[in-house]
């Protein structure tokens, strides 16, 4: 197990590596000269002195990229140009608000995802069943920014019961605000994803209902809810939990446009912002940031996988 | 050849028999119809201004209505089709061009060529494909040919993997390795053997991917760094019509039906492709995290 974790990371490696050395390398594809992509054009002779002593601009590319990197992993991603603080601590401003929204819609994904597969697979072919697949293709067919205008036109210009523009109110500050401001966005991206859930639990309770301990189980006379609640589903659960885990690493960054739609205040706005002000070192550190939060749930991910089925041997 | 056309028509009989998959066809055959013949089919410029007619809701002279700066929302509805159907097609041609030869070296060959080349997929795949879409955007500037780039090197991945996964399945297979035997070069055997045993799931892959190119490009329209405004797209008219949510319903709307049923086609077109060509009844499930594009 611990040589199997060690492996992955190994393999990691390389890729983290070649990814940041893109990022990093964006300041020199841009327009312009690499300093005024790191401090902006109008900075002053001491910001631009600064910057030149942290990443070695008078120093051979290798030993530069040397320098930014090892500045990034010590949590130095430079300042932004546009506003002048330091980028980590305008991205950690905006992570409590990407993962309050990336949990409940995985919440919310879970809730329409898992009654709708489970239903399916009870009557596969069945009229109920093409109409939940029909659901479930309509849900992930739909393009989110489109359904998030509907939610609103509902909710916010006709019913006029929520905000049509959401800030971030933390669930422990105040729960009913949170819930007015972050369940439009929630729905939207929840929708999405109980498409993606229903489909894959589907797929995966029917493949575990041809099993033969379903035969047995059946044949000893045991009714088809126990069947299927007590053995098929914890068996189908298995890999459905890598789902879960994959929606909410892309939930990191991945949730940009519904962000856009409710102007919700994330991690997504934040580079959209920083695009508009070509403030690349902002977009960079966003880039970095989601890039490594990203590849470290896929992890781990893979490890709790490995971790709670142990038929699986990775040695 | 005959056999191939044989095939063809074999296969459009088998996927016009399916009822979604014909009103599909039927549909995206319409939008691609009316996108070609845009100039006959609407009569309005789709950039030129009437400020004396602005945010006028649906009637006989606009059936959509018509936007901020007074030009007819359902011209440039179908003018928009014009820019998601070139997306779509550039974007699958980038990612077919790329993806499709690294797949085939690295699942052919194997050893350190396939463990070079997946671990730089697994760099275009480290990111959600927006954000790596959105990242090169910030470097080449906002342009109609730096969004058709970014989706399409979003999309190189899926084709690598595909085309490697089937490359695999047949590597050791014995007519390919009776050309090997026979002295036919790597390239012969790659390009005149593999490959042509491997167009089902890289067509399949070609549909769905066209469906994500398009969804991608308006999301990136949406989110204002797609194709920069006067050209019409989609995306970008969902996103000014969400400024008029409350005076003009019908802006953010109507373009938003035309471009769901686009991906909704696109995806039942794909998921019946892949039922009849490979009876692999299960696709979406493999195709999903790849897509995410919320």
């Amino acid at each position: 197990m611990t040589g199997y974790i060690i492996r992955r990371i190994l393999q990691l490696l390389p890729v983290l590596l070649i990814a940041s050395a893109g990022i990093w390398a964006m300041i020199y594809a841009v327009p312009g000269t690499p300093i005024g992509a790191i401090v902006g054009e109008n900075a002053t002779p001491e910001q631009i002195q600064a910057a030149i002593q942290r990443v070695g601009l008078d120093q051979p590319v290798l030993v530069q990229f040397w320098a930014w990197l090892k500045s990034a992993v010590l949590g130095d991603l430079g300042r932004s140009i546009h506003s002048r603080d330091p980028v980590l601590d305008l991205i950690m401003l905006r992570v409590p608000a990407t993962l309050q929204l990336g949990l409940s819609a995985t919440l919310v994904g879970l809730i329409l995802g898992i009654p709708v597969a489970v239903i399916s697979a009870l009557y596969p072919g069945s009229w109920i069943d093409r109409s939940l697949s029909g659901w479930s293709a309509l849900a992930l067919g739909v393009p989110t920014f489109w359904l998030g205008i509907l939610l609103i036109l509902l909710f916010a210009v006709q019913l006029r019961w929520l905000p049509s523009a959401s800030t971030y109110v933390s669930v422990f500050d105040s729960p009913l605000g949170a819930l007015r401001n972050t369940f439009l966005p929630a729905l939207t991206l929840g929708v999405y994803v109980s498409g993606i859930f229903a489909r894959f639990l589907r797929a995966s309770l029917l493949s575990e209902l041809k099993a033969d301990y379903v035969r047995t189980a059946r044949s000893k006379g045991l009714k088809e809810r126990d069947v299927v609640g007590r053995h098929v589903l914890r068996n189908a659960l298995l890999p459905f939990v890598t789902v879960v885990g994959l929606m909410m690493a892309a939930f990191i960054g991945g949730t940009v446009v519904t962000e856009a739609v409710f102007t919700y205040p994330g991690i997504g706005r934040l580079l959209i912002q920083a695009i508009n002000q070509r403030d690349y070192p902002l977009i960079q550190g966003v880039i970095l940031f989601v890039l490594v939060a990203h590849v470290l749930i896929n992890l781990m991910v893979d490890v709790l996988y490995a971790y709670i089925d142990p038929r699986i041997d990775y040695s | 050849m005959s056999g191939g056309v044989q095939r063809s028509l074999d296969l459009a009989r088998r996927v016009f028999a399916r009822k979604g998959a014909l009103l599909s066809i039927l549909y995206l055959a319409a939008i691609a119809l009316v996108a070609m013949l845009a100039r006959w089919v609407v009569p309005f410029d789709p950039v030129a201004q009437n400020l004396m007619s602005t945010l006028e809701p649906p009637s006989t002279a606009h059936w959509f209505g018509t936007d901020e700066l007074g030009r007819d929302i359902m011209t440039r509805v179908v003018y928009g089709a014009r820019t998601s159907l070139l997306t779509a097609s550039g974007a699958v041609i980038i990612a077919g061009t790329i993806g499709v030869p690294v797949g085939l070296v690295a699942g052919f060959f194997g050893g350190w060529r396939d463990a070079v080349l997946m671990r730089i997929v697994d760099v275009l795949l480290s990111l959600p494909g927006i954000l790596f879409a959105m990242a090169l955007i910030a470097v080449l500037g906002r342009s109609q040919l730096a969004a058709l780039v970014a989706v399409g090197i979003t999309g190189i991945p899926s084709f690598a993997r595909i085309t490697r996964a089937q490359v695999l399945s047949l590597r050791k297979r014995d007519f390919v390795m009776a050309v090997e035997a026979l002295g036919g070069s790597s390239a012969y055997n790659m390009f005149r053997t593999v490959l042509p045993n491997s167009w089902s799931p890289i067509l399949v892959q070609i549909v769905i991917l066209s469906s994500i190119a398009i969804l991608l490009e308006a999301a990136l329209a949406f989110l204002g760094v797609g194709i920069p405004p006067p050209t019409p797209s989609w995306g970008e008219m969902l996103r000014t019509g969400k400024s008029y949510l409350y005076d003009a319903p019908y802006y953010a709307v109507l373009p938003g039906i035309v471009l769901t049923l686009t991906i909704l086609s696109l995806d039942t077109l794909g998921r019946t492709l892949a039922w009849v060509l490979e009876d692999r009844h299960e696709l979406a499930e493999e195709a999903a995290p790849d897509r995410m594009v919320p």
